[in-house]
């Protein structure tokens, strides 16, 4: 499998901090990557990074196969596209921007009318073309940046929280668009979000960031505390872990390492145990997601014939177990 | 209180006949400081542009010094051009002590460093998203710079006409390298301190009020950029 980027030593510092620290990262085209994690955990930074309009970044770089030192060249620049979280439309109209766009990129004017009529329509924007774009609602503001940035076909899309700030029904519009645009072979999509479920329902693979470090574990099970080996404390419990990092001030377990029992496991490798009480149980696109109370709220991911044969409903005393090679400390 | 009276009335009356002498001083002072904007203008605007969107080392040194400039008696242009321009002074050979072009170039500096701190001022506070929209539709070079330039052109406008108003209303450098020659070199504040040594009171006078006017205008004009930069 090729890749969109390939990226070694990423390192982005701003004022005497550092935003991202990520050894390696790799990005791999034709496929949709979701960026998870809390807000503050660097997945702006990341993508403003991807886009190459981040500064204080250092690495070393591979874009599409070709190597990229510090500004990208107008071919690279052309083929990668990026829509903010909150995005920024020039004074003018909505024609205007993108009209703009095309001429920024070097598209010949006779391809304009061709391409703008597309995406106007693809977007549902044909209403607001002579519309002043300052006066536009958030969400007729996101939907111009898209177009403003899709209609440059670019290969690699990166969209900062996409989802944010709109309405049920465009959520659902705009599911639809970004799976269509992702499946046309040749492109990447990269996208962040807080919501897990969504980046399930799009991404083929998600990375998840925490203070600016990659961490390979799904963004669920993340405690605060310290270590001191080999007990991780959070303040409600005492974890018992196998790895041993003196720094470590959070841990994390893969709700998959969790198991679930109505009674406790005796005499099992298993060294870490708590009785809890079942507080949800929502269906997660890789079976069904159960939240328990332990004085610590944990999420475990267990198949729909574990919940059928456990017989689980909300306010279910169960113990939660997990072994101490599953506590991923960092 | 009755001479302050009638010099009033005098010089109204040389405003309202529409004296050719009068307006001739107004023509050449406004056309000195026109000319003087428009060139600092056009190396002021991208100078700043690029200094606000680059980072580079020295960049705080380089406001530090341009905020010292801002504030550079018009004198001491003056007479530092004196000593470029005057026939001993290494741009002698080029004649232009005693000329418009002197004053137009001594204006010219005097705005510049003004001109250049508004424009950083402007794209500064620009909307952040700005540089980083420009950048991802592919904005490079020169239309990066003009499209800064278009969105933050009200704030931009208002530091120009900032420079404006400073080159129409110095005396030093006019006074020092213009010579006061009528006709030719004889501005609007170079006329009021000559003709009020020569007891020309209302002519002093009316150039005064027209100055003011001028400033009036200036203001008014940039209050109500601002209102539409708002």
């Amino acid at each position: 499998m090729t890749e969109a980027y390939r990226i070694n030593n990423l390192a982005v510092d701003a004022q005497q901090k550092q935003l991202l620290n990520i050894g390696k990262l790799n990005i791999n085209s034709n496929q949709s990557t979701a960026i998870l994690g809390e807000n503050g955990a660097g997945k702006t930074t990341l993508l403003h990074t991807l886009a190459f309009i981040q500064p204080g970044v250092s690495g070393k770089f591979l874009v599409l196969g070709q190597a990229v030192n510090g500004t990208l060249s107008a071919a690279l620049r052309r083929r990668i596209g990026l829509v903010s979280q909150q995005p920024y439309l020039l004074p003018g109209t909505v024609l205007e921007n993108l009209q703009l766009a095309l001429r920024l990129q070097g598209f010949k004017t006779g391809m304009h009318a061709e391409q703008i009529d597309l995406w106007l329509q693809r977007l549902n924007l044909q209403g607001l073309v002579d519309t002043d774009a300052a006066i536009l609602s958030g969400g007729e503001q996101k939907r111009v940046a898209l177009a403003r940035t899709l209609i440059c076909q670019p290969d690699i899309l990166l969209l900062d929280e996409p989802f944010a700030h709109l309405d049920q029904q465009h959520i659902h519009q705009l599911e639809v668009i970004l799976h269509q645009w992702a499946a046309q072979p040749g492109k990447t999509m990269v996208f962040s979000t807080h919501n897990r479920f969504q980046a399930n329902m799009l991404a083929d693979k998600t990375i998840s960031l925490y203070q600016g470090k990659m961490i390979d574990t799904p963004f669920l099970n993340v405690f605060h505390g310290h270590y001191k080996m080999p007990v991780f404390d959070t303040g409600k419990l005492k974890v018992t872990t196998s790895m041993e990092d003196i720094d470590a001030n959070v841990m994390a377990v893969d709700p998959r390492d969790i198991i679930i029992s109505k009674i406790a496991p005796n005499q099992s490798s298993i060294r870490n145990s708590y009785p809890g009480k079942l507080t949800q149980i929502t269906a997660d696109s890789q079976g069904v997601r159960l939240s328990i109370d332990c004085g610590e709220r944990f999420d475990a991911i267990i198949t729909e014939q574990s919940l059928r044969e456990l017989t689980l409903q909300p306010g279910d005393r169960l113990f939660v177990s997990f072994k101490a090679s599953a506590v991923r400390l960092f | 209180m009755d001479y302050l009276a009638n010099a009033m009335i005098a010089a109204l009356g040389l405003i309202s006949s529409f004296d050719a002498d009068l307006y001739q001083i107004v023509y050449t002072s406004v056309y000195i400081s026109v000319i003087a904007c428009f060139f600092a203008a056009l190396i002021s605007v991208p100078v700043g542009v690029t200094v606000a969107l680059n980072s580079f080392p020295g960049k705080r040194a380089l406001q530090h010094l341009l905020n010292t400039l801002m504030a550079m008696p018009t004198v001491v242009i003056g007479l530092l051009l004196y000593g470029m321009f005057s026939r001993m002074g290494p741009l002698g050979d080029w004649g232009l002590l005693y000329t418009p072009t002197a004053i137009i170039i001594a204006q010219c500096l005097l705005i510049m460093p003004i001109m250049i701190n508004l424009t950083i001022t402007a794209v500064h506070t620009a909307d952040p998203r700005l540089l980083p929209t420009l950048l991802t539709m592919g904005a490079r070079g020169f239309s990066l710079t003009w499209q800064v330039v278009r969105v933050t052109r009200v704030a931009i406008l208002i530091g120009i006409i900032t420079g404006f108003g400073r080159a129409i209303g110095e005396v030093g450098a006019a006074m020092m390298l213009g010579g006061n020659i009528e006709g030719f070199t004889r501005t609007m504040t170079t006329a009021i301190a000559l003709e009020t040594s020569k007891g020309e009171f209302e002519l002093a006078l009316a150039l005064g009020l027209l100055l003011l006017i001028l400033a009036f205008m200036l203001n008014f004009l940039m209050s109500a950029l601002q209102g539409k930069a708002r």
